[in-house]
């Protein structure tokens, strides 16, 4: 009565963990204030431009500045030389390689970096770049991962020929990097002997590139008389980056400060330290004045964080009911020329071991070689959870395969094989411990919101009419992903673990301020971390600022990507903030002369059990706090920090389905509709979340339907501009239905598991699965992504189906 | 990314006058639109530059030529040509083998098969384009080479036609006129087939 809607009214004031309160940052992006890296002004400030190589496999003859340093406003031009002396011009990477910051010798990519020239203001600095004339002898290039390890092909990688092993095991040829294996390989070979039914196809998981919208850049800027350098970078993990500059620099790390502000996107895109970063660092140092250094587009999409590149093989082993007895995945992964991606180092094929996705799958065996080409370097990127995409795609294909061989439904074969919600918390072969999961009921969730047997009717009866235009397909995904890296026992980068963190301070009038180790770019970490304390401490969301990336404020953590946010940092935010809470509940006994037991929590406060009109708010408490009136020996203040390291990875999981019409006479795909479940445990702000699955969906959308990064035989691009590669618009996108179910994540304090990047990895096979559905009556069972129009046409026109 | 060219062109003149201009490196690059031999190293080696003019873009491709062959008995000559732009994002290279087919006592064919490969920003952005456009190179020069070998004829023996005056001001090849000259060739062929399924 009364007392509900007072209840009520203080839970809507705190704005805390399941409304949907409006984006705090959202303000200054839509009034353009944002302020992003190219936004910096320094005084001073040089523009650096790179010369990059037009060849894909070169040797450098010479490179003569002459005519760049006459270039009005140029003040250097720095190539491999002169960065020497400091032993820069090669840099570890962050998956336990080298790569070259400016080409020493020999270029191994199209775009390389070659020099940087420094100008007094950006066009002066393109000018000069174009004046700087680098002589090259042109080398064959391999741009087919499948050549790379033919006897006799070309040596990419001639500063590390002879190295036997590239941080990740015996290499076998100059161009293998690692080769990764995991599973049980003779029980999965014993299971594919004795199964009655076994499939096997080849699958091709393109490259494609996260192309944010906002490019990478810095303005590196180090002040010669104190010694300190400050760099402002598109990092999407500012401390990593500051702990790898002081390895590089011999810089003391106390004396290094990286500030990520504002982030246009980045999608992976913004994980890997990239030469222009390093070249204008040391630039900086050099001159003593602030560089800045930006990407064009196609500087981005060229030579910066691709993904995906993975050349697959997947065999299934079934009983003569579908159910599966055994798995064999392989694959040979393009790396590029150099291994650039974000590797933990246990784990240099990311988690592409859960590939077993929501199946009980009892003998599984998985296995990815990796080699060089001459190719941009990269990989993991792209809302992909470290390879979690390239994982899903293939066991859910090969289970759409399995379905057409069984010929059995491929909604049921599904049902066949899920892990039962009570065999939860279920170790998969590969020894991933799912933690919980209900897959059967998301999955009946989502067939009965979308009319499955009518859908299928429906298909029926369109194939058999012979003048039907379209030819009309259903997907099907039902994905189980691994994100929240991760335990440091199992997850290190460069040996550095994978918590997180997260400081708070409370202020006497009942403001907070919240630091944290992650580093949004544009997840919403303002608005969500704020509801968490918000429904922990009873204090309005609106009061709580959440600050993030500047390593001189923040404390260690290891940045957002792997949708690690929210299971990483979400987590350590909660125990911050209890914390707190348990030093204010005693402050709040003292003050009511009460014994801690007698305390119950209610919203906003503290009650005396059985005598509710004894209480104190937390509001009261934040000012008590910093008084003198304190039990007898508590410190003053509320404040606390909590380094979390996780217990597990979380595990959401979805089902989707996507019904299309593909015309059979120009091959284009209609979207009629897609539907999407996420379960990702306790869920903070339903509006965001939604966002998250729009934007993943977006993105998987883009990739299964348009996207790649073709090369020719010689290693030119192709294609990496705008004006080839496909960024869907409004006019293209289709209109997402979102639904959801709750299954709290155990090991979580508040349960929850982290969302952003399961709708790309779900949605991608879920596409994928839909245009192939659309042919399989005619015994199509794979078709490669991208599903454009000229390729799905090609298909049509060799079925002869476009004939009137 | 290489095309391959082969193309076939009528000369007014006699094999053997056809063929001394042929011989003669810096006279052909005079034909070649927008292309000037800036230095002659020995007599199988020399550097050049082409310029190409995409609206207000240039291309200015700086390069090396080696003659690999002459062969007086089929009068045949191949050479190999390579440069970068000077911006340093393209390059270009071809593999070319001419020679000169005589038909009867006043005339002959300039047939060209040539190679071109490109890469860098040409590549990725000229490509689709590349074909058609080369076509239209090719229609440029043999036409120059054509008009230069009608001057050359009333005198001459070949000696003299060596001793000709300095080759004209090179004038960047202008490559958006080329591709009007591509698109209205396309759409002359057009209308060449309407006219030719139109009922007798």
């Amino acid at each position: 009565m009364g007392d509900q809607s007072e209840l009520k009214d203080r839970e809507d004031k705190l704005q805390g963990m399941g409304t949907s309160l409006l984006r705090k940052e959202d303000a200054r992006f839509i009034r353009g204030q944002g302020s992003y890296i190219d936004d910096i002004k320094l005084p001073g400030m040089l523009f650096g431009a790179i010369v990059r190589s037009p060849y894909a496999h070169a040797r450098i003859k010479s490179i003569d500045k002459t005519k760049a340093l006459a270039c009005p406003g140029v003040a250097a031009v720095l190539t491999a030389d002169d960065l020497k002396p400091v032993n820069l011009h090669w840099m570890p990477t962050l998956g336990g390689d080298v790569q070259a910051v400016l080409a020493d010798k020999k270029v191994c990519f199209q775009y390389q970096e070659v020099a940087m020239v420094l100008a007094t203001d950006r066009f002066a600095a393109y000018d000069g770049a174009a004046l700087v004339e680098v002589d090259y002898e042109e080398l064959p290039a391999i741009v087919d991962p499948k050549l790379s390890m033919a006897p006799g092909a070309p040596i990419i990688r001639e500063d590390i020929q002879d190295k036997k092993e590239v941080g990740h095991g015996p290499r076998m040829h100059p161009n293998h990097i690692f080769t990764w294996e995991a599973g049980d390989k003779a029980a999965a070979d014993a299971a594919f002997k004795s199964a009655p039914i076994t499939v096997r196809e080849e699958i091709l998981n393109p490259r494609v590139h996260p192309c944010p919208l906002e490019t990478c850049g810095c303005v590196a800027s180090f002040n010669k008389a104190t010694g300190y350098l400050t760099v402002y970078m598109t990092s999407q993990a500012p401390h990593l980056v500051r702990t790898v500059l002081a390895m590089l620099s011999g810089i003391a790390e106390s004396k290094i400060r990286v500030v990520g502000g504002d982030i246009g996107g980045g999608f992976g895109n913004k994980v890997p330290v990239y030469p222009g970063y390093v070249v204008a660092i040391v630039a900086s140092i050099v001159t003593g004045v602030p560089v800045k250094w930006i990407e064009s587009r196609i500087d981005n999409i060229s030579t910066t964080g691709f993904a995906r590149d993975y050349h697959c093989v997947g065999e299934l082993a079934a009983d003569k009911d579908g159910r599966i007895k055994g798995l064999r995945f392989t694959a040979l992964a393009d790396h590029g020329a150099f291994n650039s991606h974000v590797s933990a180092t246990k784990l240099p094929a990311g988690l592409f071991s859960i590939c077993t996705g929501s199946y009980a799958i009892p003998n599984a065996y998985a296995r990815v070689d990796a080699v060089y080409t001459n190719k941009a370097p990269g990989g993991v990127a792209y809302r992909c959870s470290l390879r979690v995409t390239e994982a899903i795609y293939l066991i859910e294909r090969m289970m759409d395969v399995l379905a057409q061989e069984v010929g059995v439904d491929k909604a049921e074969i599904r049902r066949r094989n899920f892990v039962q919600a009570e065999q939860f918390p279920y170790t998969t072969s590969f020894g991933w411990t799912l933690d919980s999961g209900n897959y059967h009921a998301a999955l009946d969730k989502v067939l009965k919101a979308v009319d499955y047997e009518g859908l299928r009717r429906e298909q029926a009866a369109k194939r058999a009419d012979p003048n039907c235009p379209t030819l009309m397909g259903i997907g099907i995904s039902t994905f189980t992903e691994i994100v929240g890296a991760g335990p440091t026992k199992v997850c290190d980068i460069l040996g550095v673990g994978l918590f997180d963190s997260c400081e708070i301070r409370v202020h006497p009038t009942g403001g907070v301020i919240a630091r944290l180790g992650t580093m949004s770019q544009g997840q919403g970490h303002a608005t969500t971390y704020a509801q968490i304390i918000a429904t922990e401490l009873g204090l309005p969301a609106s009061d709580i600022v959440v600050e993030e990336g500047d390593t001189d404020k923040a404390p260690y953590g290891a940045g957002t990507w792997g949708s690690r946010s929210t299971p990483v940092s979400g987590a350590a935010t909660a125990m911050a903030a209890r914390k707190i809470k348990d030093k204010a509940k005693k402050i709040a006994a003292h003050l009511l002369e009460v014994a801690e037991g007698d305390l119950e929590w209610e919203i906003d406060r503290f009650k005396v059990k059985g005598n509710p009109g004894q209480a104190k708010t937390m509001k009261e408490i934040c000012m008590v706090s910093h008084t003198g009136n304190l039990p007898a020996g508590m410190e003053q203040g509320l404040n606390a920090v909590s380094y979390y390291d996780p217990p597990n990875l979380t595990f959401p999981f979805g089902a989707y389905v996507c019904v299309v019409d593909v015309d059979k006479f120009t091959g284009e795909t209609k979207v009629r509709r897609f539907y999407a479940l996420d379960d990702c445990g306790t869920r903070i702000n339903p509006m965001i979340i939604e966002g998250q699955i729009h934007g993943g969906l977006t993105e998987a959308f883009a990739v299964a339907m348009g996207q790649q990064i073709p090369f020719d035989e010689s290693g030119n691009h192709l294609g990496n501009s705008l004006m080839d590669y496909f960024l869907p618009t409004a006019v293209e996108t289709p209109a997402w239905e979102t639904d959801h179910t709750v299954t709290p994540c155990p090991h979580h304090p508040l349960g929850a598991k982290g969302v952003a990047e399961s709708p790309h990895v779900g949605g991608i096979p879920c596409f994928s699965n839909a245009v192939i559905d659309a042919f399989s009556h005619l015994g199509v069972r794979h078709m490669d992504m991208p599903h454009s129009a000229y390729r799905v046409w090609k298909k049509l026109d060799a079925l002869g189906l476009n004939k009137r | 990314m290489k095309v391959q060219l082969n193309r076939s062109f009528p000369m007014p003149v006699r094999a053997d006058v056809a063929w001394a201009l042929l011989q003669d490196v810096e006279g052909v690059a005079a034909c070649m639109p927008g292309a000037k031999i800036t230095e002659r190293i020995d007599a199988t080696h020399y550097k050049g530059t082409v310029s190409v003019k995409v609206g207000p873009a240039s291309l200015s491709f700086r390069g090396e030529i080696e003659v690999k062959l002459v062969d007086a008995q089929v009068r045949t000559l191949r050479l190999f040509a390579r440069g970068t732009d000077t911006t340093g994002g393209s390059g270009a290279s071809m593999d070319l083998t001419a020679r000169i087919d005589a038909q009867d006592a006043a005339t002959c064919n300039l047939v060209g098969d040539s190679e071109v490969s490109m890469s860098g920003k040409a590549a990725g952005f000229g490509a689709r384009m590349m074909g058609p456009v080369a076509d239209q190179v090719m229609k440029r020069f043999s036409a120059n080479f054509a008009a230069r070998l009608q001057a050359m004829q009333p005198s001459a023996p070949a000696a003299q036609a060596v001793e000709e005056p300095a080759a004209p001001e090179a004038k960047p090849l202008n490559a958006l006129a080329l591709v009007w000259a591509v698109i209205r060739d396309w759409l002359r062929a057009l209308s060449g087939k309407r006219r030719a399924q139109k009922p007798e």
